[in-house]
């Protein structure tokens, strides 16, 4: 059997003695896809530029191909690429910005080709743009140039930081395909930081969901932050804007965060169970889960949102769709605290 | 005011006859400034680039000094390259006190901070994802210095024409280790104090009007350059 792509173990990471990053085991399986899911500063980011050996861990040991990977390694350089949040365009033309990659390597043969077919990948017309300055392209251009210069590489790893976030929908369109057609062409493993969840549900043959620098679960948690409130009569919870209870047992800090797995879904809250919640929400988005079949209904209770996996049998039984109004429950005694 | 416009006239005339000693001037001018500009490059952006680039203990103390040296005054380094090369000074065997190489010396002094201390600006001020970028392409650490050195060549070429313009107009250094010799160490700047000095408007006018000619020709290369790279 071959190694993980990627095998990290005990890994910890700081910045100026904060902890950002505790990830006790983890592993990346060859030509796969892995979401990453999770809130602003949860440690995505940080992952990716240790997976793309930009940083060296303060502690523990990430394995590529089974065997010790650092940054400017021999071994590894020149198979991964990390495509970042903001991708910075060097202060050149598009071809050479392209092409710039393939001469670290060395690879000077058929150049123009290369980069010709690395622009068309990502929608770019090497006439129209191959020419250009930097400093004449629109921000989605330099997102797709940037990715250009990543796909000529035909890379092994190819890590994306919020690819999309700043473009347009024609340019996070185009972004997409071409990030699929790495994989598909090459067998490149794709690891994706992305708030564009149905994105990455249609694509990933797995999800991480990090939050404080820790993976916990796939990415499909209701994660309900504090402050939590005393409601009386030992009673805890949270009001919500549209004054419903998100009704919590007694937390261990004011300020713990809850997953609340909601179980089932209702046209009604006329059942009740002992210490079960129903509270009503507006369906927002259905996307499908790659992985489980499943279709993910995302229902927003108050301003938050909750995510419920639903079966194909249980969205025809309840005309789910889009703008219902719909309750959610849970029990209280099933909430885990983080 | 009708001597001005008298001195502009004699300028174009004396320029257009080709004065013998209007040319050795402009020629020792040339000479020195491209030596001293030479040595200063050299030594000052490489320097200047590790200065911005590297974090190292002492750094900011090493910052203020050049910052400090950025500014000193040219009839300060005058005297002391004068002093250094005098025959009472530890250098005074080679025989450098009032030659073009003399002046040079002095005026690669007068630079060398200046590139540096511009040099590690451009470096400082450079985007800081620029690493990144680079090291996500898959670039070694040489590659990654070099790449680095290229993307600040812009700040750094501004750097190098501040100096280049301090040392074009400077008279002090000039004045005490050339001594300002006729056919031999007399640059512009010396020749134009020397003749308005004399009342000779004309030659210090045709002399500025030299100068000016020069830093724009200067200015036009590199604004040239920039847009070329």
């Amino acid at each position: 059997m071959n190694a993980p792509t990627y095998e990290i173990s005990s890994l910890t990471h700081f910045y100026n003695d904060n902890p950002v990053l505790d990830i006790r085991h983890l592993e990346i399986a060859d030509s796969s896809i892995v979401g990453l899911v999770g809130p602003n500063g949860s440690g995505k980011s940080t992952l990716l530029r240790l997976l793309g050996l930009i940083e060296r861990p303060t502690r523990g040991k990430i394995r590529f191909n089974g065997r010790s990977a650092e940054p400017f390694s021999d071994e590894t350089r020149f198979q991964i690429t990390l495509l970042p949040q903001e991708p910075l365009l060097m202060k050149r033309s598009v071809f050479k910005n392209v092409s710039y990659g393939l001469k670290l390597r060395g690879k000077y043969e058929n150049l123009g080709d290369r980069v010709g077919e690395a622009l068309s990948l990502v929608g770019l017309s090497e006439e129209v743009f191959a020419r250009r300055p930097w400093y004449a392209l629109s921000g989605g251009e330099i997102q797709r140039v940037a990715l250009a210069a990543r796909l000529a590489l035909k890379p092994e790893v190819l890590l994306l930081d919020e690819p999309t976030a700043s473009v347009d929908a024609v340019s996070a369109q185009l972004i997409k395909e071409a990030a699929l057609r790495a994989r598909q062409e090459w067998g490149t493993t794709l690891v994706v930081a992305s708030h564009d969840w149905q994105w990455l549900y249609e694509i990933c043959d797995n999800m991480l969901h990090l939050f404080r620098g820790k993976i916990f679960g796939t990415g499909r948690e209701n994660i309900v932050f504090g402050p939590w409130q005393e409601l009386g009569k030992g009673k805890w919870g949270k009001k919500l804007s549209d004054n419903q209870e998100i009704r919590i047992p007694e937390p261990p800090d004011k300020d713990a965060l809850a997953i609340i797995d909601v179980f089932s879904v209702k046209e009604d809250n006329l059942e009740k169970g002992p210490n079960h919640i129903t509270l009503s929400g507006t369906i927002s988005l259905l996307s499908l889960n790659k992985i489980t079949g499943l279709v993910h209904a995302t229902i927003i209770v108050g301003s938050h949102p909750f995510t419920v996996g639903l079966t194909d049998q249980q969205i025809q039984a309840q005309a789910i769709y889009p703008g219902k109004t719909i309750w959610v429950q849970y029990s209280i005694d099933d909430i885990k605290w983080i | 005011m009708e001597f001005i416009l008298e001195g502009f006239f004699q300028a174009i005339h004396l320029l257009i006859t080709g004065n013998a000693e209007t040319y050795s001037a402009i020629t020792a001018t040339i000479k020195v400034s491209s030596c001293s500009m030479g040595c200063s490059l050299i030594m000052g952006i490489p320097l200047g680039f590790c200065l911005g680039y590297f974090e190292f203990k002492g750094k900011k103390s090493i910052r203020t000094i050049v910052d400090t040296l950025m500014a000193l005054p040219t009839v300060f380094i005058g005297l002391l390259v004068y002093a250094f090369l005098t025959h009472r000074g530890p250098f005074g065997d080679f025989g450098l006190l009032f030659t073009l190489p003399g002046i040079a010396i002095g005026q690669a002094i007068l630079a060398l901070p200046i590139v540096i201390g511009l040099s590690a600006t451009a470096v400082e001020s450079m985007d800081k994802k620029l690493r990144t970028t680079i090291m996500s392409m898959g670039a070694n650490r040489r590659q990654l210095f070099l790449s680095s050195l290229w993307e600040s060549r812009h700040g750094i070429l501004a750097g190098a024409i501040a100096a280049y313009g301090r040392v074009m107009t400077e008279v002090g250094i000039s004045m005490m280790v050339g001594g300002n010799i006729k056919w031999h160490t007399r640059t512009i700047t010396t020749a134009i104090a020397l003749e308005t000095n004399k009342g000779q408007f004309g030659m210090g006018i045709a002399l500025g009007i030299v100068l000016l000619t020069l830093a724009l020709f200067v200015n036009i290369s590199v604004s040239f350059l920039r847009r070329r790279f």
